[in-house]
This record gives structure tokens, C-alpha cells and sequence, in this order.
């Protein structure tokens, strides 16, 4: 039988949030979406530096199962996962869930197809394309999300 | 959670000692720029578990924000030894969870490593502050239960479904009603108890 023991801890934060002065909620979040959009050309020059990395581990894929060329280009793609909004192509982190689900799921069941990893590294550089149309992008993660599906363990 | 992002209503992260783990610039970047715009002023900015780990043992922290590290998952190793090896308070410090991407083989390590939430990339300012808000709640229990020793994760306490009593209890009732049985089958067998 497993012991259980309850600890009541003193939460500090709660204290500390509690205390006169601070920000209203409106205006915290506007200086958040200020700050971002100061990182946004960081973001995107680091989002292109991934991208080129990503098309490069592709290019050395061969047309057999390779796990560690999949775990090589899952550890680019998740890097990316988050920048997509802050640079402003919010489907990009989409299409990335989509590659990184594809990824794990080709390494899971040992299954792989060059091109359904090919249509997510080209689909990544385009729809950081910037004034994309919106219903244009969600097109193309349509189509990435119905490819990942099929391998999806 | 739904927090109004209209809303004048005031909190105050001035004082806050928050540690950060990320080890993607991109990612620390944009928790900084989130953090330090809701007002906290103290960051601990670490990029890898060693680092959180020299925070944690030399300065109070009153919230840790962790990214998962997928592929390598290290930064669920760090909740878990904050949790088991770090010394009070920090061993009960509110922990968000961050993850870009969970695999398969991460899931059962993510849930159980003791943090308190976990929030998918990409984060929202307003989702982030809903998330710090609701760890700040007091009267939250730290469990210590075989392998875990987190946050009660509960959202809430129901009972035992419909119809279905506790089992100690249930115990009770089948100990009962076996004695009832055998009762009964003695009574109904009276050749059998007279040969006995």
C-alpha cells in the first residue's frame, strides 16, 4: 500500500501579487504584445536560420528509414514551435506540431516517406512568407495536418 | 481560467523572483519578454539544468517557469529534482510547465515530474497570466505519494462516481454480505449442518 502525505505550503506569489501597486491586467498585456513585437526581426531572423537548418537535414536524407536523421531534424523543428506567432505567421507553429507529430510518429512505428517530411520543410519556409494570404496558409496546413494524420501512431 | 484582457484589475509581480528554463534563445526570448512585461523584475534566465539548479540552491524563487526541453526532456528532470532535492520553500515553488511539442514517449514524464501546468507553445501573454494567477491560489495541497511528490493535481473533488461508495467501504459491504450468504446456506441445508 502507498503512503500518502499532504503538505499545505505557504505560497509567497500569492502574497506578492496581492500587494499595492503593480499593473492593471489590460495594461500588462499590452506591454507584453509591445515587448514581443520589439523580437519580432530577432525571431524571424532566427526562425530562417531553423528553416535553412531543417532543409539541409533534409537534403541528407535518404530514402530509407534513418532514425537519428528523424531525431536530428525533430530537434530543429521543435525549436522553432512558439516563434511562429511572435513573427507574425501564427500557422507556422501549427505546421510545426504537424511536422513534429509526424516526426515522432515515423520514429514510433519505424515507418518513413521522404516526401510527407519534404511537403513540411517546404511548407515551413512558405508560409513564412510574409502578407500570405491567411486563407491561403490555412490551406496549406490543412494539407500538412491530413499528411501527419496518416502516419500517426 | 478566463481572465478579461479589458480588465483594470491589478496584480503586482514587482517582487518576484522567477527562474526561467529554456534552452532555445528563441523560447527564452520570448518568456522574457512576457514575464518582464506582466512586471516582474527579478528573472532568473537559465539555459540549462545546471544553471536552474545553482539558482535554485542559492536564491528564494517565488515561481519557475520550465520548458519541457523536448527532445531531450531535462527540463522535467529539473521539476522533479526541485521537488525531491531542493531545500524549502523552493521545493514547493509554483512550477508552469512550458513544451513546444511532447513526444509520445515524454507524456507519462511531463504529467508526473510535479509541476503544476502545463502550457503549450505558442503562449499568450493573457494565457500566462491566467496560468500564474492560478498557481498563486492558496490552499493548494503538495502531495507525497510513492514516486510523486507534486502538486495535488485535482482540479476538483466529486467523490466516487454515481452509485459507487468508497472501496473501504465496499469491503465492509462484500464482507457483510458474504456472512449473510453463508447464513442463509447453512439455514437452508439442514442435512448438511446435521452431518456437520
Amino acid at each position: 500500500m502507498t503512503s500518502v502525505r499532504f503538505v499545505f505550503p505557504k505560497v509567497r506569489l500569492a502574497e506578492i501579487l496581492k500587494a499595492p501597486g503593480g499593473l492593471a491586467v489590460a495594461d500588462a498585456l499590452e506591454r507584453c504584445q509591445a515587448n514581443l513585437e520589439l523580437i519580432k526581426p530577432t525571431c524571424v531572423a532566427e526562425m530562417v536560420a531553423l528553416i535553412e537548418l531543417a532543409e539541409s537535414r533534409y537534403g541528407q536524407l535518404g530514402e530509407a528509414f534513418d532514425d537519428q536523421a528523424l531525431a536530428d531534424l525533430y530537434a530543429v523543428a521543435v525549436q522553432g514551435i512558439g516563434g511562429g506567432a511572435v513573427c507574425g505567421a501564427p500557422t507556422v507553429d501549427n505546421a510545426l506540431n504537424s511536422f513534429c507529430d509526424l516526426l515522432d510518429s515515423m520514429r514510433n512505428t519505424k515507418r518513413f516517406d521522404r516526401e510527407a517530411v519534404g511537403v513540411h520543410v517546404r511548407a515551413w519556409r512558405l508560409l513564412m512568407t510574409p502578407g500570405l494570404p491567411p486563407a491561403g496558409a490555412e490551406a496549406v496546413l490543412d494539407g500538412l495536418l491530413k499528411v501527419s494524420k496518416r502516419y500517426a501512431a | 481560467m478566463g481572465l478579461d484582457s479589458a480588465s483594470r484589475a491589478r496584480f503586482n509581480l514587482d517582487r518576484a523572483a522567477v527562474l526561467l528554463l529554456d534552452d532555445t534563445p528563441m523560447g527564452m526570448s520570448i518568456l522574457v519578454q512576457i514575464v518582464t512585461g506582466l512586471g516582474a523584475k527579478t528573472v532568473y534566465r537559465c539555459i540549462s539544468v545546471e544553471q536552474a539548479q545553482e539558482v535554485a540552491c542559492n536564491y528564494e524563487i517565488d515561481l519557475a517557469i520550465i520548458d519541457g526541453m523536448a527532445p531531450s526532456g531535462h527540463g522535467y528532470d529539473f521539476v522533479k529534482w526541485l521537488r525531491t532535492e531542493a531545500k524549502e520553500p523552493n521545493c514547493y515553488s509554483p512550477v508552469l510547465l512550458t513544451t513546444s511539442h511532447t513526444p509520445a514517449s515524454d507524456v507519462v514524464r511531463a504529467r508526473d515530474c510535479g509541476g503544476h501546468l502545463i502550457i503549450k507553445k505558442p503562449i499568450a501573454p493573457k494565457v500566462m497570466l491566467e496560468r500564474i494567477l492560478w498557481v498563486a491560489k492558496e490552499g493548494r495541497p503538495f502531495l507525497f505519494s510513492g514516486n510523486y511528490v507534486g502538486p495535488d493535481r485535482r482540479f476538483r473533488n466529486d467523490g466516487p462516481p454515481d452509485g459507487v461508495g468508497r472501496r473501504r467501504e465496499d469491503l465492509i459491504e462484500q464482507e457483510k454480505a458474504a456472512a449473510a450468504a453463508a447464513t442463509a446456506e447453512a439455514a437452508e441445508d439442514p442435512e448438511s449442518r446435521a452431518a456437520s
